[in-house]
Protein backbone atom coordinates (compact mmCIF):
# COMPACT_ATOMS: atom_id res chain seq x y z
CA UNK A 1 0.00 0.00 0.00
CA UNK A 2 1.08 3.54 -0.71
CA UNK A 3 1.77 5.98 2.05
CA UNK A 4 3.67 9.18 2.53
CA UNK A 5 5.41 9.53 5.88
CA UNK A 6 4.78 13.28 6.00
CA UNK A 7 1.01 12.66 5.85
CA UNK A 8 0.81 10.27 8.78
CA UNK A 9 -0.74 11.13 12.14
CA UNK A 10 0.05 9.91 15.64
CA UNK A 11 -1.90 9.71 18.87
CA UNK A 12 -1.14 9.73 22.58
CA UNK A 13 -3.69 8.66 25.21
CA UNK A 14 -3.20 9.38 28.90
CA UNK A 15 -5.64 7.58 31.22
CA UNK A 16 -5.10 9.36 34.57
CA UNK A 17 -6.67 8.56 37.94
CA UNK A 18 -9.19 11.38 37.50
CA UNK A 19 -9.00 12.62 33.90
CA UNK A 20 -8.36 10.97 30.54
CA UNK A 21 -6.70 12.89 27.74
CA UNK A 22 -5.92 12.26 24.07
CA UNK A 23 -3.78 14.20 21.60
CA UNK A 24 -3.18 13.83 17.85
CA UNK A 25 -0.04 15.26 16.23
CA UNK A 26 1.16 15.40 12.64
CA UNK A 27 4.52 14.40 11.21
CA UNK A 28 6.11 17.65 12.40
CA UNK A 29 4.84 17.08 15.92
CA UNK A 30 2.26 19.85 15.62
CA UNK A 31 -0.91 19.27 17.61
CA UNK A 32 -4.05 18.79 15.52
CA UNK A 33 -6.51 18.30 18.32
CA UNK A 34 -6.95 17.18 21.91
CA UNK A 35 -9.72 16.08 24.27
CA UNK A 36 -10.03 15.84 28.04
CA UNK A 37 -12.69 13.82 29.88
CA UNK A 38 -13.39 12.28 33.28
CA UNK A 39 -11.86 8.80 33.64
CA UNK A 40 -14.67 7.23 35.66
CA UNK A 41 -14.70 3.57 36.60
CA UNK A 42 -14.55 1.97 33.16
CA UNK A 43 -11.13 2.63 31.70
CA UNK A 44 -11.64 0.78 28.44
CA UNK A 45 -14.84 2.53 27.56
CA UNK A 46 -13.20 5.84 28.40
CA UNK A 47 -10.17 5.05 26.24
CA UNK A 48 -12.43 4.28 23.24
CA UNK A 49 -14.39 7.43 23.85
CA UNK A 50 -11.45 9.87 24.06
CA UNK A 51 -9.92 8.24 20.98
CA UNK A 52 -13.13 8.66 18.99
CA UNK A 53 -13.51 12.24 20.20
CA UNK A 54 -9.96 13.27 19.41
CA UNK A 55 -10.33 11.92 15.87
CA UNK A 56 -13.42 14.06 15.41
CA UNK A 57 -11.65 17.11 16.88
CA UNK A 58 -8.68 16.54 14.57
CA UNK A 59 -10.92 15.88 11.53
CA UNK A 60 -9.20 12.61 10.65
CA UNK A 61 -10.11 8.93 10.73
CA UNK A 62 -8.53 6.07 12.61
CA UNK A 63 -6.85 4.59 9.54
CA UNK A 64 -4.83 7.80 9.19
CA UNK A 65 -3.25 7.21 12.62
CA UNK A 66 0.04 5.43 12.18
CA UNK A 67 0.92 4.74 15.80
CA UNK A 68 -0.73 5.10 19.21
CA UNK A 69 1.00 5.21 22.61
CA UNK A 70 -0.92 4.92 25.87
CA UNK A 71 0.31 6.27 29.18
CA UNK A 72 -0.91 7.09 32.70
CA UNK A 73 -2.22 4.98 35.51
CA UNK A 74 -4.81 3.27 33.26
CA UNK A 75 -2.48 2.77 30.27
CA UNK A 76 -2.90 -1.02 30.26
CA UNK A 77 -6.59 -0.56 29.54
CA UNK A 78 -6.10 0.94 26.08
CA UNK A 79 -6.47 -2.16 23.88
CA UNK A 80 -5.80 -0.36 20.61
CA UNK A 81 -2.47 1.21 21.68
CA UNK A 82 0.67 0.00 19.89
CA UNK A 83 2.78 0.54 22.98
CA UNK A 84 2.54 1.58 26.62
CA UNK A 85 5.02 4.08 28.00
CA UNK A 86 5.28 5.34 31.60
CA UNK A 87 3.82 8.74 32.36
CA UNK A 88 7.20 10.09 33.49
CA UNK A 89 8.78 9.55 30.07
CA UNK A 90 5.74 10.91 28.22
CA UNK A 91 5.41 13.84 30.52
CA UNK A 92 9.06 14.85 30.12
CA UNK A 93 8.74 14.57 26.34
CA UNK A 94 5.54 16.63 26.27
CA UNK A 95 6.88 19.40 28.51
CA UNK A 96 10.17 19.62 26.59
CA UNK A 97 8.29 19.85 23.28
CA UNK A 98 6.46 22.93 24.56
CA UNK A 99 9.37 24.43 26.50
CA UNK A 100 12.67 23.11 25.09
CA UNK A 101 14.71 24.91 27.80
CA UNK A 102 12.80 23.35 30.73
CA UNK A 103 14.95 22.10 33.65
CA UNK A 104 12.30 21.34 36.27
CA UNK A 105 8.74 20.15 35.70
CA UNK A 106 6.21 19.98 38.53
CA UNK A 107 3.00 18.09 37.83
CA UNK A 108 0.14 17.91 40.30
CA UNK A 109 -2.59 15.48 39.37
CA UNK A 110 -5.84 14.42 40.96
CA UNK A 111 -4.24 11.86 43.27
CA UNK A 112 -0.50 12.26 42.83
CA UNK A 113 2.31 14.69 42.24
CA UNK A 114 5.59 14.35 40.41
CA UNK A 115 8.72 16.37 40.03
CA UNK A 116 10.91 15.84 36.96
CA UNK A 117 14.40 17.10 36.25
CA UNK A 118 14.94 17.52 32.51
CA UNK A 119 18.07 18.43 30.58
CA UNK A 120 18.25 18.89 26.82
CA UNK A 121 14.74 17.48 26.60
CA UNK A 122 15.68 14.30 28.47
CA UNK A 123 14.45 13.08 31.82
CA UNK A 124 17.42 12.99 34.22
CA UNK A 125 15.76 12.45 37.62
CA UNK A 126 12.33 12.37 39.25
CA UNK A 127 10.40 11.97 42.51
CA UNK A 128 6.73 11.13 42.90
CA UNK A 129 4.14 11.15 45.65
CA UNK A 130 1.12 8.91 45.32
CA UNK A 131 1.08 7.80 48.96
CA UNK A 132 -0.42 10.84 50.60
CA UNK A 133 -3.34 13.04 49.55
CA UNK A 134 -1.58 16.18 50.81
CA UNK A 135 0.17 17.84 47.90
CA UNK A 136 -2.28 16.47 45.32
CA UNK A 137 -5.51 17.68 43.71
CA UNK A 138 -7.37 15.60 46.25
CA UNK A 139 -6.39 18.00 49.02
CA UNK A 140 -8.02 20.84 47.05
CA UNK A 141 -11.17 18.76 46.46
CA UNK A 142 -11.48 18.10 50.19
CA UNK A 143 -11.02 21.83 50.90
CA UNK A 144 -13.60 22.76 48.24
CA UNK A 145 -16.11 20.27 49.69
CA UNK A 146 -15.49 21.57 53.20
CA UNK A 147 -16.11 25.14 52.09
CA UNK A 148 -18.90 24.33 49.64
CA UNK A 149 -17.10 26.02 46.74
CA UNK A 150 -16.26 25.01 43.18
CA UNK A 151 -12.59 24.41 42.39
CA UNK A 152 -12.32 27.33 39.94
CA UNK A 153 -14.30 29.65 42.18
CA UNK A 154 -11.92 28.79 45.02
CA UNK A 155 -8.93 29.90 42.92
CA UNK A 156 -10.54 33.19 41.92
CA UNK A 157 -11.60 34.09 45.48
CA UNK A 158 -8.12 33.29 46.82
CA UNK A 159 -6.55 35.90 44.54
CA UNK A 160 -8.15 38.65 46.66
CA UNK A 161 -5.93 37.71 49.60
CA UNK A 162 -2.66 39.35 50.47
CA UNK A 163 -2.16 37.69 53.85
CA UNK A 164 -2.73 33.93 53.55
CA UNK A 165 -3.73 32.12 56.74
CA UNK A 166 -1.17 29.54 57.85
CA UNK A 167 -2.48 25.96 57.63
CA UNK A 168 -0.15 23.99 59.89
CA UNK A 169 -1.25 20.44 59.13
CA UNK A 170 0.24 18.75 56.13
CA UNK A 171 -2.21 15.87 56.59
CA UNK A 172 -5.42 16.46 54.59
CA UNK A 173 -7.62 15.09 57.36
CA UNK A 174 -6.25 17.46 59.99
CA UNK A 175 -6.05 20.38 57.57
CA UNK A 176 -9.78 20.01 56.91
CA UNK A 177 -10.36 20.42 60.64
CA UNK A 178 -8.02 23.43 60.68
CA UNK A 179 -9.94 25.10 57.82
CA UNK A 180 -13.14 24.77 59.85
CA UNK A 181 -11.45 26.25 62.94
CA UNK A 182 -10.09 29.22 60.96
CA UNK A 183 -13.57 29.85 59.53
CA UNK A 184 -15.14 29.77 62.98
CA UNK A 185 -12.48 32.21 64.21
CA UNK A 186 -13.79 34.60 61.56
CA UNK A 187 -10.73 34.65 59.28
CA UNK A 188 -11.59 36.05 55.81
CA UNK A 189 -12.37 33.36 53.23
CA UNK A 190 -9.83 34.60 50.61
CA UNK A 191 -7.04 34.35 53.23
CA UNK A 192 -8.06 30.81 54.17
CA UNK A 193 -8.16 29.76 50.52
CA UNK A 194 -4.79 31.33 49.78
CA UNK A 195 -3.52 29.40 52.83
CA UNK A 196 -4.90 26.16 51.38
CA UNK A 197 -2.97 26.69 48.11
CA UNK A 198 0.21 27.54 50.02
CA UNK A 199 -0.22 24.31 52.05
CA UNK A 200 -0.58 22.09 48.95
CA UNK A 201 2.30 23.83 47.22
CA UNK A 202 4.59 23.61 50.24
CA UNK A 203 4.16 19.85 50.30
CA UNK A 204 5.08 19.48 46.62
CA UNK A 205 7.94 21.97 46.79
CA UNK A 206 9.40 19.97 49.68
CA UNK A 207 9.53 17.03 47.27
CA UNK A 208 10.97 19.21 44.49
CA UNK A 209 13.72 20.65 46.70
CA UNK A 210 15.08 17.13 47.22
CA UNK A 211 16.05 17.27 43.54
CA UNK A 212 17.10 20.95 43.51
CA UNK A 213 14.74 23.26 41.67
CA UNK A 214 16.40 24.86 38.63
CA UNK A 215 14.67 27.35 36.31
CA UNK A 216 12.91 27.37 33.96
CA UNK A 217 10.20 25.61 35.97
CA UNK A 218 7.14 24.31 34.13
CA UNK A 219 4.00 23.66 36.17
CA UNK A 220 1.44 21.20 34.76
CA UNK A 221 -1.42 18.89 35.73
CA UNK A 222 -5.07 19.72 36.27
CA UNK A 223 -4.21 21.71 39.37
CA UNK A 224 -2.03 24.12 37.32
CA UNK A 225 -5.23 25.42 35.66
CA UNK A 226 -6.09 27.06 38.95
CA UNK A 227 -5.00 30.71 39.20
CA UNK A 228 -4.69 30.53 43.00
CA UNK A 229 -2.44 27.51 42.74
CA UNK A 230 -0.10 29.14 40.19
CA UNK A 231 0.26 32.21 42.40
CA UNK A 232 1.01 30.01 45.43
CA UNK A 233 3.56 27.99 43.45
CA UNK A 234 5.41 31.14 42.42
CA UNK A 235 5.31 32.48 45.99
CA UNK A 236 6.61 29.29 47.60
CA UNK A 237 9.25 28.62 44.93
CA UNK A 238 10.30 32.28 44.80
CA UNK A 239 10.47 32.11 41.01
CA UNK A 240 8.11 32.48 38.05
CA UNK A 241 6.65 29.28 36.58
CA UNK A 242 5.64 28.53 32.99
CA UNK A 243 2.20 26.99 32.54
CA UNK A 244 1.16 25.47 29.19
CA UNK A 245 -2.06 26.72 27.64
CA UNK A 246 -3.64 23.34 28.40
CA UNK A 247 -1.65 21.95 31.38
CA UNK A 248 -3.62 18.69 31.53
CA UNK A 249 -2.45 17.24 28.24
CA UNK A 250 1.36 17.30 28.44
CA UNK A 251 1.50 13.54 29.13
CA UNK A 252 -0.76 12.72 26.18
CA UNK A 253 1.16 15.17 23.98
CA UNK A 254 4.45 13.50 24.93
CA UNK A 255 2.92 10.10 24.16
CA UNK A 256 1.80 11.34 20.72
CA UNK A 257 5.28 12.70 19.93
CA UNK A 258 6.88 9.44 21.09
CA UNK A 259 4.35 7.62 18.84
CA UNK A 260 5.61 9.70 15.93
CA UNK A 261 9.24 8.83 16.76
CA UNK A 262 8.36 5.12 16.95
CA UNK A 263 6.50 5.17 13.65
CA UNK A 264 9.39 6.96 11.92
CA UNK A 265 11.74 4.32 13.23
CA UNK A 266 9.51 1.66 11.64
CA UNK A 267 9.48 3.61 8.38
CA UNK A 268 13.28 3.84 8.45
CA UNK A 269 13.61 0.13 9.12
CA UNK A 270 11.17 -0.64 6.30
CA UNK A 271 8.84 -2.29 8.81
CA UNK A 272 6.06 0.25 8.73
CA UNK A 273 3.83 -1.37 6.09
CA UNK A 274 3.66 -4.67 7.91
CA UNK A 275 2.85 -2.78 11.10
CA UNK A 276 0.06 -0.87 9.39
CA UNK A 277 -1.57 -3.89 7.81
CA UNK A 278 -1.65 -5.64 11.18
CA UNK A 279 -2.90 -2.51 12.88
CA UNK A 280 -5.76 -1.90 10.50
CA UNK A 281 -7.18 -5.35 11.19
CA UNK A 282 -6.77 -5.02 14.95
CA UNK A 283 -8.13 -1.51 15.10
CA UNK A 284 -11.26 -2.65 13.30
CA UNK A 285 -11.86 -5.32 15.93
CA UNK A 286 -11.14 -3.02 18.87
CA UNK A 287 -13.51 -0.38 17.67
CA UNK A 288 -16.13 -2.80 16.38
CA UNK A 289 -19.39 -3.65 18.08
CA UNK A 290 -17.97 -6.86 19.46
CA UNK A 291 -15.73 -4.92 21.77
CA UNK A 292 -18.50 -2.62 22.91
CA UNK A 293 -20.63 -5.62 23.87
CA UNK A 294 -17.78 -7.23 25.78
CA UNK A 295 -17.67 -4.34 28.25
CA UNK B 1 -0.33 17.56 105.76
CA UNK B 2 0.53 15.39 102.79
CA UNK B 3 1.63 16.84 99.48
CA UNK B 4 0.01 16.23 96.08
CA UNK B 5 1.31 16.73 92.55
CA UNK B 6 -0.54 17.46 89.36
CA UNK B 7 0.34 16.46 85.80
CA UNK B 8 -1.63 17.82 82.82
CA UNK B 9 -1.40 16.57 79.22
CA UNK B 10 -3.21 18.69 76.62
CA UNK B 11 -3.24 16.45 73.55
CA UNK B 12 -4.53 17.01 70.02
CA UNK B 13 -7.74 15.07 70.65
CA UNK B 14 -8.01 14.56 74.42
CA UNK B 15 -6.72 16.29 77.54
CA UNK B 16 -5.79 14.40 80.68
CA UNK B 17 -4.89 15.26 84.26
CA UNK B 18 -3.44 13.04 86.97
CA UNK B 19 -3.01 13.82 90.68
CA UNK B 20 -0.49 11.74 92.64
CA UNK B 21 0.47 11.68 96.28
CA UNK B 22 4.01 11.70 97.71
CA UNK B 23 4.30 7.93 97.09
CA UNK B 24 3.42 8.18 93.39
CA UNK B 25 -0.05 6.71 93.94
CA UNK B 26 -2.71 8.05 91.57
CA UNK B 27 -5.40 9.66 93.71
CA UNK B 28 -7.38 11.36 90.93
CA UNK B 29 -7.49 11.40 87.13
CA UNK B 30 -9.60 12.81 84.30
CA UNK B 31 -9.85 12.68 80.50
CA UNK B 32 -11.86 15.24 78.53
CA UNK B 33 -11.96 16.33 74.85
CA UNK B 34 -9.36 19.03 74.08
CA UNK B 35 -11.64 21.55 72.41
CA UNK B 36 -10.16 24.68 70.86
CA UNK B 37 -9.21 26.75 73.89
CA UNK B 38 -6.33 25.02 75.66
CA UNK B 39 -6.31 27.18 78.83
CA UNK B 40 -10.01 26.61 79.45
CA UNK B 41 -9.57 22.90 78.76
CA UNK B 42 -6.60 22.72 81.13
CA UNK B 43 -8.58 24.37 83.94
CA UNK B 44 -11.53 22.01 83.36
CA UNK B 45 -9.50 18.79 83.28
CA UNK B 46 -7.53 19.85 86.36
CA UNK B 47 -10.74 20.63 88.31
CA UNK B 48 -12.24 17.28 87.33
CA UNK B 49 -9.16 15.35 88.49
CA UNK B 50 -8.96 17.29 91.78
CA UNK B 51 -12.66 16.73 92.44
CA UNK B 52 -12.19 13.03 91.88
CA UNK B 53 -9.30 13.07 94.35
CA UNK B 54 -11.44 15.07 96.82
CA UNK B 55 -8.81 17.83 96.93
CA UNK B 56 -8.76 21.63 96.74
CA UNK B 57 -6.34 23.16 94.25
CA UNK B 58 -4.38 24.54 97.22
CA UNK B 59 -3.44 20.94 98.09
CA UNK B 60 -1.30 20.74 94.94
CA UNK B 61 2.36 21.46 95.81
CA UNK B 62 3.63 21.49 92.23
CA UNK B 63 2.29 20.96 88.74
CA UNK B 64 3.75 20.20 85.31
CA UNK B 65 2.20 20.12 81.85
CA UNK B 66 2.92 18.45 78.53
CA UNK B 67 1.28 17.90 75.13
CA UNK B 68 0.55 20.13 72.16
CA UNK B 69 -1.32 22.67 74.32
CA UNK B 70 0.72 22.14 77.49
CA UNK B 71 2.36 25.56 77.34
CA UNK B 72 -1.07 27.14 77.83
CA UNK B 73 -2.04 24.90 80.74
CA UNK B 74 -0.98 27.31 83.49
CA UNK B 75 1.26 24.73 85.18
CA UNK B 76 4.52 25.45 87.06
CA UNK B 77 6.60 23.90 84.29
CA UNK B 78 6.32 22.43 80.78
CA UNK B 79 8.01 19.23 79.55
CA UNK B 80 8.15 17.41 76.22
CA UNK B 81 5.71 14.56 75.76
CA UNK B 82 8.49 12.03 75.03
CA UNK B 83 10.06 12.55 78.47
CA UNK B 84 6.67 12.44 80.18
CA UNK B 85 5.60 9.27 78.31
CA UNK B 86 8.82 7.55 79.39
CA UNK B 87 8.45 8.54 83.05
CA UNK B 88 4.80 7.55 83.20
CA UNK B 89 5.41 4.14 81.64
CA UNK B 90 8.50 3.53 83.78
CA UNK B 91 6.42 4.09 86.90
CA UNK B 92 3.66 1.77 85.65
CA UNK B 93 5.85 -0.95 84.10
CA UNK B 94 9.45 -0.76 85.40
CA UNK B 95 10.47 -3.55 82.98
CA UNK B 96 9.39 -1.59 79.87
CA UNK B 97 12.18 -0.40 77.57
CA UNK B 98 10.16 0.52 74.46
CA UNK B 99 7.07 2.73 74.40
CA UNK B 100 4.73 3.08 71.43
CA UNK B 101 2.37 6.02 71.91
CA UNK B 102 -0.55 6.20 69.45
CA UNK B 103 -2.14 9.60 69.84
CA UNK B 104 -4.89 11.58 68.19
CA UNK B 105 -2.69 13.25 65.59
CA UNK B 106 0.39 11.10 65.28
CA UNK B 107 2.47 8.58 67.15
CA UNK B 108 5.88 8.16 68.70
CA UNK B 109 8.24 5.32 69.44
CA UNK B 110 10.53 5.76 72.45
CA UNK B 111 13.28 3.61 73.92
CA UNK B 112 14.42 4.16 77.51
CA UNK B 113 16.54 2.72 80.31
CA UNK B 114 15.36 1.17 83.59
CA UNK B 115 15.09 4.59 85.21
CA UNK B 116 12.72 5.92 82.53
CA UNK B 117 15.46 8.01 80.91
CA UNK B 118 14.96 8.39 77.15
CA UNK B 119 17.60 6.72 74.96
CA UNK B 120 16.12 7.30 71.51
CA UNK B 121 12.83 8.22 69.87
CA UNK B 122 11.03 8.82 66.59
CA UNK B 123 8.02 11.07 66.18
CA UNK B 124 5.73 10.58 63.18
CA UNK B 125 4.81 13.59 61.13
CA UNK B 126 1.23 14.69 61.65
CA UNK B 127 -0.59 11.99 59.72
CA UNK B 128 -4.05 10.55 60.28
CA UNK B 129 -2.94 7.03 59.33
CA UNK B 130 -0.24 6.93 61.98
CA UNK B 131 -2.75 7.99 64.61
CA UNK B 132 -6.03 6.94 66.16
CA UNK B 133 -7.79 9.32 63.79
CA UNK B 134 -7.97 6.77 60.98
CA UNK B 135 -9.99 4.52 63.30
CA UNK B 136 -12.53 7.30 63.85
CA UNK B 137 -12.86 7.85 60.11
CA UNK B 138 -13.44 4.16 59.42
CA UNK B 139 -15.82 3.75 62.37
CA UNK B 140 -17.92 6.56 60.93
CA UNK B 141 -18.10 4.88 57.51
CA UNK B 142 -19.04 1.53 59.10
CA UNK B 143 -21.47 3.28 61.46
CA UNK B 144 -20.09 1.67 64.58
CA UNK B 145 -18.88 3.15 67.87
CA UNK B 146 -15.16 3.63 68.42
CA UNK B 147 -15.27 1.14 71.32
CA UNK B 148 -16.73 -1.56 69.10
CA UNK B 149 -13.79 -1.52 66.67
CA UNK B 150 -11.39 -3.67 68.70
CA UNK B 151 -13.74 -6.52 69.69
CA UNK B 152 -15.33 -6.64 66.23
CA UNK B 153 -11.97 -6.74 64.42
CA UNK B 154 -10.90 -9.79 66.46
CA UNK B 155 -13.62 -11.82 64.71
CA UNK B 156 -11.90 -11.33 61.34
CA UNK B 157 -10.65 -14.44 59.59
CA UNK B 158 -9.57 -12.71 56.37
CA UNK B 159 -8.35 -9.12 56.88
CA UNK B 160 -8.97 -6.86 53.87
CA UNK B 161 -5.86 -5.57 52.17
CA UNK B 162 -5.59 -1.99 51.06
CA UNK B 163 -3.47 -0.49 48.29
CA UNK B 164 -2.94 2.86 49.99
CA UNK B 165 -1.93 4.06 53.44
CA UNK B 166 -3.35 7.59 53.24
CA UNK B 167 -6.56 8.05 55.27
CA UNK B 168 -8.12 10.18 52.53
CA UNK B 169 -7.57 7.51 49.88
CA UNK B 170 -8.47 4.75 52.37
CA UNK B 171 -11.90 6.34 52.88
CA UNK B 172 -12.66 5.70 49.21
CA UNK B 173 -11.12 2.24 49.27
CA UNK B 174 -13.10 1.19 52.35
CA UNK B 175 -16.33 2.17 50.59
CA UNK B 176 -15.28 0.18 47.52
CA UNK B 177 -14.54 -2.85 49.73
CA UNK B 178 -17.94 -2.60 51.40
CA UNK B 179 -19.58 -2.57 47.97
CA UNK B 180 -17.53 -5.65 47.03
CA UNK B 181 -18.93 -7.44 50.07
CA UNK B 182 -15.98 -7.31 52.50
CA UNK B 183 -17.20 -7.83 56.06
CA UNK B 184 -16.83 -4.96 58.58
CA UNK B 185 -14.55 -7.07 60.82
CA UNK B 186 -12.24 -7.81 57.87
CA UNK B 187 -12.09 -4.14 56.91
CA UNK B 188 -11.22 -3.18 60.50
CA UNK B 189 -8.56 -5.86 60.79
CA UNK B 190 -7.08 -4.62 57.49
CA UNK B 191 -7.07 -1.05 58.76
CA UNK B 192 -5.30 -2.19 61.95
CA UNK B 193 -2.61 -3.74 59.76
CA UNK B 194 -2.21 -0.47 57.85
CA UNK B 195 -1.63 1.43 61.10
CA UNK B 196 0.72 -1.28 62.39
CA UNK B 197 2.74 -1.05 59.15
CA UNK B 198 3.01 2.69 59.52
CA UNK B 199 4.18 2.37 63.14
CA UNK B 200 6.60 -0.39 62.30
CA UNK B 201 8.06 1.84 59.56
CA UNK B 202 8.52 4.56 62.12
CA UNK B 203 10.44 2.23 64.44
CA UNK B 204 13.19 1.85 61.86
CA UNK B 205 16.47 3.26 63.11
CA UNK B 206 15.47 2.82 66.76
CA UNK B 207 16.76 -0.36 68.40
CA UNK B 208 13.65 -1.78 70.05
CA UNK B 209 14.10 -3.79 73.22
CA UNK B 210 11.75 -5.74 75.47
CA UNK B 211 9.48 -5.11 77.29
CA UNK B 212 7.10 -3.20 75.01
CA UNK B 213 4.38 -0.89 76.24
CA UNK B 214 1.63 0.49 73.98
CA UNK B 215 -0.04 3.66 75.24
CA UNK B 216 -2.19 6.56 74.03
CA UNK B 217 -5.77 6.47 72.77
CA UNK B 218 -4.88 3.84 70.15
CA UNK B 219 -3.97 1.36 72.92
CA UNK B 220 -7.65 1.22 73.93
CA UNK B 221 -8.25 -0.73 70.71
CA UNK B 222 -7.41 -4.37 71.42
CA UNK B 223 -7.42 -5.18 67.70
CA UNK B 224 -4.81 -2.51 67.00
CA UNK B 225 -2.65 -3.69 69.91
CA UNK B 226 -2.72 -7.23 68.53
CA UNK B 227 -1.91 -6.05 65.00
CA UNK B 228 1.16 -4.19 66.31
CA UNK B 229 2.20 -7.21 68.40
CA UNK B 230 1.94 -9.37 65.31
CA UNK B 231 3.81 -6.94 63.07
CA UNK B 232 6.69 -6.46 65.53
CA UNK B 233 6.52 -10.08 66.80
CA UNK B 234 6.35 -9.03 70.46
CA UNK B 235 3.94 -9.14 73.40
CA UNK B 236 3.00 -5.69 74.64
CA UNK B 237 2.09 -4.31 78.05
CA UNK B 238 -0.95 -2.03 78.06
CA UNK B 239 -1.73 0.11 81.13
CA UNK B 240 -5.25 0.09 82.57
CA UNK B 241 -5.75 3.63 81.30
CA UNK B 242 -3.22 4.02 78.51
CA UNK B 243 -4.18 7.62 77.81
CA UNK B 244 -2.94 8.84 81.22
CA UNK B 245 0.76 7.96 80.87
CA UNK B 246 2.12 11.36 79.79
CA UNK B 247 0.07 13.18 82.45
CA UNK B 248 1.30 10.69 85.05
CA UNK B 249 4.88 11.26 83.90
CA UNK B 250 4.36 15.02 84.17
CA UNK B 251 3.05 14.60 87.74
CA UNK B 252 6.16 12.58 88.71
CA UNK B 253 8.40 15.25 87.16
CA UNK B 254 6.50 17.96 89.08
CA UNK B 255 7.12 16.05 92.29
CA UNK B 256 10.85 15.71 91.67
CA UNK B 257 11.47 19.32 90.80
Amino acid sequence: MEYEASKLFFAGIDIGSTMSKAVVVDARGKMLGYVVGQTGAEHRRRANRVMEDVLIKSSITLDQIAYIISTGYGRVNVPFADRQVTELTCHAKGVASLFPEVRTAIDIGGQDAKVLKIKNGRLTDFLTNDKCAAGTGRFLEVAAETLGLGLNEMGQVSLQSDSPVKINSLCTIFAQQEIISRLSEGQPLPDILAGVYIAVTTRVVKLARQLKVEPPVVFTGGVAKNAGMVKAMETVLGTAVLVPEEPLITGALGAAILARDEAFKLVQDGAYEAHRDKKLTEAYIDFGEKNERKM
Amino acid sequence: MSAYYLGIDIGAAASKAVVIDGHNNIVGAAVIPSGTNYSTTAAAVKDTALRQAGLQSSAVSASAATGIGGRNAGADSYHGVIICDARGVNLTFPSARTVIDIGGQGSQVITMDGEGRVINFNISEICATGSARLLQVVARILQIGIDEIGPLSLRSAKPSSFSTSCTVFLETEVITRISQGDRPEDILAGIHRSIADKISGMSRGVALEKDFAIIGGGALDIGLVQAIEEKLAVKALVPGNPRLMAALGAAVIAKER
